[in-house]
């Protein structure tokens, strides 16, 4: 090879893999299909977020050693008003399977009755949760967050994809 | 370049030689990263937690492996061969290196190096307690720090790949840049191992496999250790 040939091949390499990473990027999104994704993907995806982030707030304040009931009482509210509104956010065709960036599996169409059911079992944990909040006794509040979590888990083992 | 075609050239030029400049060792665990940082994109990109945390490990292994390495490899390996201090890194930039007189990082590199490795060892230490137990997967030490803690650590860890991904464009950029200025072919020897450097260059030893092997069972035993969640940590 002469000094000038792999002189350019030197500057070129690096500026190929460079356009190669982007274009990798680019690309990811075309497994998507075709139009805009359902509303309603965002709209869980938040409503989810927000669920996660009050029950960790409880969470934190039973770790804390020194609860504050006034913030566990307002989570264990998001959380009982945000399961109700489960319902309207996963139309058929909005999920995984559809081709969409979401980890809802076609589980939830297929078994609507176990659906439901985890759903409901969702609204009367948290609602239980309200419950103990308001007596104000940690101990309980603890045990209360170990079903509450478990109506979490309940459904994610099923119908949400698999985390291993 | 042969001694002869080297003769013939003008006398500004060294006589130069193909000699031996980076081990096995540096050179596999390079490419891999490579790979891995990909893979560790990709499985985040498309949920594929249980992917993420196996390619996760394999990558804290050849961290800790790079790290060992840069005590007992071989020269060029070594930190206290090429970390150098802000004096040589001026005087790299006043251009007082010669790439042809020297072999191993520039004073420069260097930099890069410690860089490099230090921002994904912060990112693989953050996945290692990212996550929340009724959200999805967790990392291995999760359960060592309080959930909110981990929230934070998690929200980290979710935008600081950027960060490595600004370090790595700068990485290879650089590569290119100063391969094409100083007329010196880096990536051929980060491949191969060997280069054309002028003769009085010694090479570099060659790959003491026993010493490697020793290093690989100890950093993939703690990465391995880690992956179990740190008996009896967690
Ligand atoms: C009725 C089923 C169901 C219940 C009950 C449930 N989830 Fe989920 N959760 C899902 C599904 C399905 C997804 C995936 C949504 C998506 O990706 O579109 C999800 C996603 C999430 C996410 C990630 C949000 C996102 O889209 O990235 C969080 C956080 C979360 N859930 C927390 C919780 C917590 C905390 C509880 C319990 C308090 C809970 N979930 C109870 C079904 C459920
Ligand atoms: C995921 C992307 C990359 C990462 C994280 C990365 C990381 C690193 C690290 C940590 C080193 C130090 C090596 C050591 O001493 O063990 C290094 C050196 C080096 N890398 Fe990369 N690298 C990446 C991509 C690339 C690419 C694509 C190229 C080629 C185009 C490249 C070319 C080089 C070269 C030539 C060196 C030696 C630099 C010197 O002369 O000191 N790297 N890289």
């Amino acid at each position: 090879m002469t000094g000038k040939t792999s002189f350019r091949l030197i500057a070129i390499t690096p500026a190929i893999a460079l356009l190669a990473a982007c274009g990798g990027e680019a690309g990811d999104s075309a497994t998507q299909p075709a139009g805009d994704p359902p509303a309603e993907i965002e709209q869980r995806h938040d409503n989810f977020e927000e669920i996660g982030d009050s029950f960790k707030a409880i969470r934190a304040q039973l770790e804390s050693g020194d609860p504050d009931m006034a913030v566990i009482q307002a989570s264990a509210t998001d959380i009982h008003e945000r399961a109700g509104r489960l319902d309207g956010y996963f139309p058929e065709g909005s999920g995984r399977d559809a081709g969409w960036d979401t980890e809802a599996l076609a589980t939830i169409w297929e078994q609507p009755e176990e659906f439901e059911a985890a759903k409901a079992k969702l609204l009367e944990e948290s609602e239980m949760m309200m419950t103990v909040a308001a007596d104000g006794d940690a101990a309980a509040i603890g045990e209360q967050a170990k079903a509450l979590g478990g109506a979490c888990k309940n459904c994610h083992d099923t119908f949400r994809l698999d985390d291993d | 370049m042969t001694t002869e075609a080297a003769a013939a050239a003008p006398a500004a030029q060294t006589s130069t030689r193909s000699i031996r400049i980076w081990d096995w060792p540096v050179r596999l665990v390079h490419w891999s990263i490579v790979a891995l940082i990909a893979g560790m994109y990709l499985t985040a990109e498309n949920s594929e937690w249980g992917w993420h945390m196996r390619l996760g490990h394999v990558l804290l292994a050849l961290l800790i492996f790079r790290v060992i390495w840069g005590f007992v490899g071989t020269e060029t390996a070594r930190f206290g061969s090429f970390v150098k201090g802000p004096g040589a890194v001026l005087g790299y930039l006043r251009g007082a290196y010669d790439y042809r007189r020297n072999k191993g990082h520039s004073p420069l590199a260097a930099l890069s190096v410690l860089a490099l490795l230090g921002l994904m060892f912060a990112q693989v230490g953050m996945g290692l307690f990212a996550g929340d137990p009724y959200d999805g997967a967790t990392g291995p030490l999760n359960p060592l720090v309080g959930v909110m803690t981990a929230d934070t650590i998690t929200e980290t860890h979710e935008w600081f790949y950027w960060v490595i991904f600004a370090f790595i464009a700068l990485h290879i950029t650089a590569v290119g840049v100063i391969g094409a200025m100083q007329a010196t072919n880096l990536i051929g020897p980060m491949i191969g191992g060997t280069g054309e450097k002028a003769v009085e260059v010694e090479a570099n030893q060659p790959t003491p496999w026993g010493r490697a092997l020793g290093a690989l069972a100890v950093s993939a035993g703690i990465a391995f250790w880690v992956y179990l969640g740190a008996p009896p940590l967690t």
